[in-house]
């Protein structure tokens, strides 16, 4: 718990935060300057196409915040604070992965309620808005499991990491489609879109593409991400140079 | 008495370049000084150690364990970092209790306000590090270190940035520690630091072993080099012709205005030369050791070895 709170806190720097909150009101405001009567659509499917797409803005975000949940004890030479300890390394790794899902989802929580405030402005049900903080969760989950080892292992991950969502995740998940079932951000909304049913056909086709929509599925999968992430991490620790 | 620390054949290269090298060495209760000019590998030899840094060959045991294998390890040890890495935005008081909670002491806040006091931090403890001198950053991270009561202290240059007053409370603190029968390996650049904490030496050059044993061990081995000095007088032929006939001078030049001395008996010319500038009436303006660095000594040592 020690180690989870210190983690957490180191890497919610004020203006990192700021800033990172600023990213992820990009939905909440498309969707403020958006209004219903302009698309045509109804609610769900619209508040779900733009959160699939302008919402991956929070994805970058989560890639800042777990990847230097790690990064920033190695670069900044105060690793061995903490791997010095007589803890496991399995709890040093579970540790990482879950302050690095509770500090995504202080900004997932804001990003999400600017998105219920931003349906409100614009006279939506706000009963629609409650799967975009099942999305966001999930890719929080996801992406702490993916970008946590990563930024251990890559002193250069946050570049690593943003090629990964910009050329994987949005160019070849796209135009692949075995890809396109390890895309962190489709295997989310596949989640998401499996729990709503208003959504239309055609939103889902084009933000999905070969994934399934399914909770059950898509927690599946993101379960099997945790457990690997994990273990790289662990084996990490483990086996290579902390410094 | 036994190895508490033991590193058998260790060796460390990163990519191309070798750091550490076919090592080995023990460390027992007390204070040894870990003793190498800059780029001799002592740090990396210290994270080796510490199991920060996985050894290329060879291995390490801490109390018997490997550290890597082992965490559990670390409720017996502490390292104390070369660089001046410290949480920036956290007080003295929440770093220290951070290193003790992290390690599951009883009474962390107890037991941090102790080391505080040890290491003459109380007035500063609610200040951040990031405002903090080099030289109370690595008090910090002693207090750091102390406040889980380690068995085994691998402390890198704690005596960098330190204030005069400050470093002799630091070394007093150092011999006690030893005193206690704890394992403290100290490393540093500078002998006669060294020299104050210990008279048990682990002497490193070029990622190699040069020299372990005490102090006198191997100042005697420097007295056998013949070191050159330079020395600076109105009249240097004068001079020159009566430093020829000095015990241990084996070879004297003409340097323009300067006169360059080899001399394998450093004292014997230290009492001579003054001497010689009384007897001859001789003004000497300056006297400068061409080769006293550590690293000199030290290529000798490897070179003699």
């Amino acid at each position: 718990m020690t180690l989870v709170r210190h983690l957490y806190t180191r890497v919610m720097k004020k203006g990192r935060f700021i800033g990172l909150v600023a990213l992820t009101l990009v939905p909440a405001l498309t969707l403020a300057f958006t209004p219903l009567t302009d698309v045509g659509r109804n609610m769900a499917t619209h508040y779900a196409s733009i959160l699939a797409g302008p919402g991956f803005t929070f994805a970058i975000a989560t890639l800042i915040l777990t990847a230097a949940t790690l990064r920033e004890e190695r670069d900044g030479g105060t690793l061995p604070y903490i791997y010095m300890r007589p803890i496991s390394r399995q709890s040093i790794a579970a540790g990482s992965i879950t302050a690095g899902i509770l500090a995504a989802m202080s900004i997932a929580v804001i990003a999400w309620m600017a998105t219920v405030v931003a349906t409100l402005f614009i006279d939506g049900g706000v009963s629609d808005t409650l799967g975009g903080l099942v999305l966001f969760t999930s890719a929080t989950v996801g992406y702490a499991a993916i970008f946590v080892p990563l930024g251990y292992l890559i002193s250069r991950s946050l570049l690593v990491g943003l090629g990964y969502l910009f050329v994987v995740e949005t160019i070849l998940a796209n135009a692949v489609s075995g890809l396109a079932q390890l895309s962190i951000w489709r295997i989310s909304l596949s989640v998401y879109l499996g729990l709503e049913s208003d959504v239309d056909e055609s939103v889902v086709d084009e933000f999905l593409g070969t994934v399934e929509p399914g909770a059950g599925g898509g927690l599946a999968k993101l379960a099997v991400v945790v457990a690997l992430g994990y273990a790289v991490l662990v084996w990490a620790l483990r086996k290579r140079d902390a410094l | 008495m036994t190895d508490t620390v033991s590193v058998s054949a260790v060796s460390k290269w990163f990519g191309l370049k070798v750091a550490v090298s076919e090592l080995t060495v023990g460390f027992r209760p007390g204070v040894t000084g870990l003793l190498g000019p800059n780029g001799a590998g002592k740090t990396t030899l210290m994270r080796v150690m510490a199991g920060l840094q996985v050894p290329s060959q060879g291995t390490v045991s801490i109390l018997g364990v490997d550290p890597r294998q082992d965490p559990a390890i670390y409720a017996k040890m502490a390292l104390v970092p070369e660089d001046e890495a410290v949480y920036e935005r956290m007080t003295a008081r929440a770093f220290i209790e951070l290193a003790a909670r992290l390690t599951r002491v009883d009474d962390p806040p107890g037991r941090a306000q102790r080391v505080l006091e040890i290491v003459d931090l109380v007035d500063s403890a609610e200040r951040k590090l990031g405002g903090f001198s080099k030289g109370m950053r690595q008090r910090a991270k002693v207090a750091a270190a102390l406040v889980t009561d380690p068995e085994i202290m691998l402390l890198d240059e704690p005596l960098n940035g330190a204030d005069p007053v400050q470093r002799a409370k630091l070394i007093k603190l150092f011999v006690e520690l030893g005193a206690e029968g704890r394992t403290v390996i100290v490393s540093s650049h500078v002998l006669a630091e060294v020299e104050r904490m210990s008279h048990r030496v682990v002497a490193m050059v070029d990622g190699r072993l040069a020299a372990v044993g005490d102090l006198e061990t191997i100042r005697a081995a420097m007295t056998d080099k013949p070191r050159l000095f330079y020395v600076e007088c109105a009249q240097p032929r004068r001079m020159a012709a009566a430093l020829i006939e000095t015990e241990g001078v084996v070879g004297v030049h003409l340097d323009g205005d300067r006169i360059r001395i080899e001399s394998s008996d450093a004292g014997n010319l230290a009492h001579t030369l003054p001497r010689i500038a009384v007897e001859e009436n001789l003004v000497v303006n300056r006297v400068e050791p061409v080769d006293e660095s550590l690293e000199s000594v030290f290529r000798y040592l490897v070179k003699g070895g």
